[in-house]
């Protein structure tokens, strides 16, 4: 899958797994904060994007200290993504 | 300040815990300091080898045989927890048959689990993959009251509660409630939950399980144990007693909200000191007469480093405490009942149960817990009760 | 204790005061789902992402009467099951997934004593704050707490309120253990159903209760309850209940009856009706809103719009006998093994008995 398609399929996941209302997957941008400004995510967010990695991906985080680091945006997450399935 | 018709008295009381089947046990087990945290024989989970467990060692096989519950269909373990000590509360309070099924006898009850202890039935049932399954009217959390209702023919006030960890002290409170205003002249009150998948895996999700023994309010604490057990008080008006010899009376109790975090307690402890205010101000208390503290102190790093600070800000000198979750686990819907049993224990028999597995104190607060067995000259115990969304409740009890 | 504001969230049109007295739904199936209002305003749109329907109906209705009714001094709900959906699915996962790692927000949900603890939550309301999961008789539980703790003096306003939801979960298993009827039906043919099994409804009602008389003097007088009685004892304590308040069982104008259309067990309506309150009009309430166990919380919101003096739609006359209403008698009973009665009246002439 390339990088884009990967992007898009995670804006998809993004909003499924938080149910976000207010944000539709094409409305959110590449480089959208996450957590603080952006889509305002909150810690249990960040646990329901562990699962979302380890679900969809099968990729592990068990320290939520890196989970943060690699949930800064979608762009960021896909490069994870990316570098962990190259492994 | 309580007026003599309003007294309630404890007139007995019966417990099931990891560190013994009935309260004679569990006080034995509390002096020789002997822990019932361990790695669980009967509990099936994935994190059955991973974390450690408060488990009660009797199998539901044990339990039915020592109950007369024939004919009871769809029993889960949470509703044998329960029917084993109530029945030895009732029995230790002399209740007769026709007492425990009076109309001014009010049953109380807490759990948080219920018959959810059953995930894999459950799973079933809800699903629709059984037939003729016998345990459809077993999951809810007041499924373990309405069966004992039924065995024993209660017909006075029922309620059951769910202030999630709070459950069963607020169970307390409402007994004592429904005496002193009339509804009721006696009450059977408590609670019980039992391990399950469900819980087991909700409190990991929170990353608040230890993999070792907890350690409350060490400042090296690193989570919780689960555990299971069941607790109930029959408390009586001053006047109902006739002759009978009370354990202690319930003299205060506080409930609030600390309306700060769905899973946390706030650094102001602001709902913890408005339940112990509020008790200690219903009991006519300053703080200063309270001799021991029988504490929530789950061993979580939020929970004691509140909870301590609470005691820091109200008290002054923060009197003896100990967590004895540390022997027993957290019972979730049952700890209230439990603690307050041991408490009442510690009351009569002038004793203080040590914390277990403390080493160093949190800071700022450098509060000692109780770490050696001892006897103590006690009036007043306080015990403290905790749950997710904000749930506090502080109960007082007198010697008597 | 009297009542000062309500708000219900339910299968009728109910969120917007008393016109759906006007405007009665009919449903077909076996389930009536509640009509939920528009949250925007009312809950954030970050909170409201998680949260199933018990909780937003329960959170909706109550956050939205704590904006017009501030000071409250406590917080009492009562629920049977809570976020069922919540919890049950986080219970699916736990078997999906073997026990795989799981994010806490439907554990959280799971658990009944969230709506209190939310509203406390959004209000910062450190009061008195619990909740009643006695099945068929948890929101007659919070009510007797209310009363009780207003007759303690430890609080003068009260939200008191129940939330219950239809998830596919405790519909399945409740279909299983036979208590929703087979068939498709009209919710219109519920009363008089001469099949076994009723129709799942859900919803919730809030109400804010005040410690003393207010303008319009609606008074909820007492509650009581029993579970497993003979008839002989539910009488008894019908009867006990009424002297205890000064009331004689000719004094009811009206009994809202919980009939739920449910063959096996509709005679109790029948034969408390007929034998202890042969003079009074009987009304029902399940043809609107189906049979959840805190259904009461419905009854009494029906019944406190009755009091006011609004005309009594058709569809909910079991017996008409055109009395004015002034102590009107809610009486229901859950699968015929807990059974409740709320006393309420629109009491013009205060009892002598100041007492809330």
């Amino acid at each position: 899958m390339d990088k884009e398609a990967l992007k898009s399929e995670l804006k998809v996941h993004l909003v499924k797994y938080l149910n976000i209302l207010d944000y539709k997957p094409e409305d959110i941008a590449d480089d959208m904060p996450l957590f603080g400004e952006g889509l305002a995510l909150d810690s249990i967010d960040s646990l329901e994007l562990i699962v979302m990695l380890e679900r969809e991906y099968g990729i592990k985080i068990t320290n939520p200290a890196d989970g943060r680091k690699i949930l800064t945006n979608i762009e960021a997450m896909a490069d994870y993504i990316m570098e962990h399935k190259k492994e | 300040m309580l007026q003599a018709q309003d007294e309630v008295y404890i007139s007995g009381f019966g417990c099931i815990t990891p560190i013994g089947s009935n309260a004679e046990e569990c006080l034995s087990s509390l002096r020789s300091g002997k822990s019932g945290i361990r790695r669980p024989v009967l509990f099936q989970s994935k994190y059955a080898s991973l974390y450690l467990f408060g488990e009660v060692s009797l199998s539901n096989e044990e339990l039915l045989s020592q109950l007369d519950v024939a004919g009871m269909k769809g029993l889960t373990r949470t509703d044998l927890l329960a029917f084993k000590a109530f029945k030895e509360a009732v029995e230790s309070a002399g209740l007769s048959p026709e007492e425990i099924s009076s109309p001014d006898t009010a049953f109380v009850s807490a759990s948080t689990v219920g018959g959810m202890c059953l995930t894999d039935q459950l799973y079933k049932d809800s699903n629709l993959l059984t037939n003729d399954s016998e345990y459809l009217d077993s999951y809810s959390c007041s499924a373990h009251a309405n069966r004992i209702v039924e065995r024993y023919q209660i017909k006075g006030p029922v309620d059951v509660i769910n202030t999630a960890c709070s459950s069963s002290a607020n169970a307390l409170m409402h007994g004592a409630r429904l005496i002193r205003s009339g509804r009721a002249k006696r009450a059977i009150v408590g609670g019980v939950d039992s391990l399950s998948k469900y819980t087991v895996n909700g409190f990991n999700s929170l990353q608040i399980l230890s993999s070792d023994r907890c350690k409350p309010f060490d400042s090296e604490r690193d989570g919780l144990n689960l555990g299971e057990g069941a607790a109930y008080l029959v408390l009586e008006r001053a006047d109902e007693l006739k002759g009978k010899k009370a354990s202690a009376q319930l003299v205060g109790y506080g409930n609030s909200n600390d309306a700060y975090h769905t899973s946390s307690m706030s650094d102001e402890a602001v709902g913890i000191l408005r339940a112990i205010g509020e008790a200690a101000s219903m009991a006519g208390l300053s703080g200063k007469e309270i001799g021991y503290i029988n504490a929530h102190g789950t061993g979580t790093e939020n929970n004691d480093s509140v909870e301590a600070e609470a005691f820091r800000r109200f008290f002054d000198p923060v009197p003896p405490f100990s967590s004895t979750k540390s022997y027993i686990g957290h019972t979730l819907g049952a700890a209230g009942g439990i603690e307050a049993i041991i408490s009442i224990m510690a009351l009569g028999h002038g004793e203080l149960y040590p914390n277990l597995n403390f080493s160093r104190a949190i800071q700022p607060q450098g509060l000692h817990p109780i770490t050696e067995f001892r006897k103590a000259e006690l009036e007043y115990v306080m015990s403290n009760s905790y749950g997710f969304s904000g749930n506090c409740t502080s109960l007082i009890f007198k010697k008597a | 204790m009297y009542l000062i504001d309500m708000l219900a969230i339910s299968p009728q049109e109910s969120w917007n005061g008393k016109a759906y007295l006007n405007n009665i739904r009919i449903v077909s199936g076996n389930k009536l789902m509640a009509i939920e209002p528009d949250y925007g305003d009312i809950i954030k749109p970050s909170q409201l992402r998680r949260m199933g329907k018990a909780l937003r109906m329960g959170i909706g209705c109550g956050a939205e009467l704590m904006k017009r009714n501030e000071e409250l001094d406590g917080i009492i709900i009562g629920t049977s099951e809570g976020g069922l959906e919540g919890c049950i699915s986080f219970l699916n996962q736990i078997v999906d997934y073997d026990e795989g790692t799981l994010t806490p927000t439907n554990f959280i949900q799971g658990t009944p004593n969230l709506v209190a603890g939310h509203l406390a939550l959004i209000s910062g309301n450190s009061g008195y704050n619990i909740t009643h999961v006695n099945g068929g008789l948890s929101f007659e539980n919070a009510l007797t707490d209310a009363l009780m703790l207003f007759a303690e003096g430890k609080a003068e306003r009260l939200l008191v309120g129940n939330v219950e939801e239809i998830s596919d979960y405790n519909f399945n298993i409740g279909y299983l253990a036979g208590l929703y009827k087979g068939e498709d039906s009209l919710s219109s043919g519920l009363i008089g159903s001469a099949t076994p099994g009723t129709l799942a409804g859900e919803g919730s009602a809030m109400f804010v209760f005040g410690r003393s008389k207010q303008p319009d003097s609606l008074r909820l007088v007492d509650v009581a309850c029993i579970s497993y009685p003979t008839k002989e004892e539910l009488s008894k304590l019908i009867c006990r209940t009424l002297e205890g308040k000064g009331v004689s069982s000719s004094d009811i104008d009206a009994v809202i009856a919980g009939y739920s259309g449910d063959s096996r067990s509709d005679f109790w309506y029948d034969d408390i009706t007929n034998e202890l309150f042969p003079g009074a009009s009987v009304y029902t309430y399940k043809n609107l809103v189906g049979e959840y166990p805190s259904s009461s919380a419905f009854a009494l919101k029906l019944g406190f719009d009755l009091l006011r003096g609004d005309s009594v739609p058709a569809e909910i006359v079991k017996k008409e006998t055109g009395r004015p209403l002034r102590n009107v008698l809610i009486y229901n009973h859950y699968r015929a093994k807990q059974h409740s009665l709320i006393l309420i009246s629109g009491d013009f002439s205060p009892e002598k008995d100041s007492s809330p």
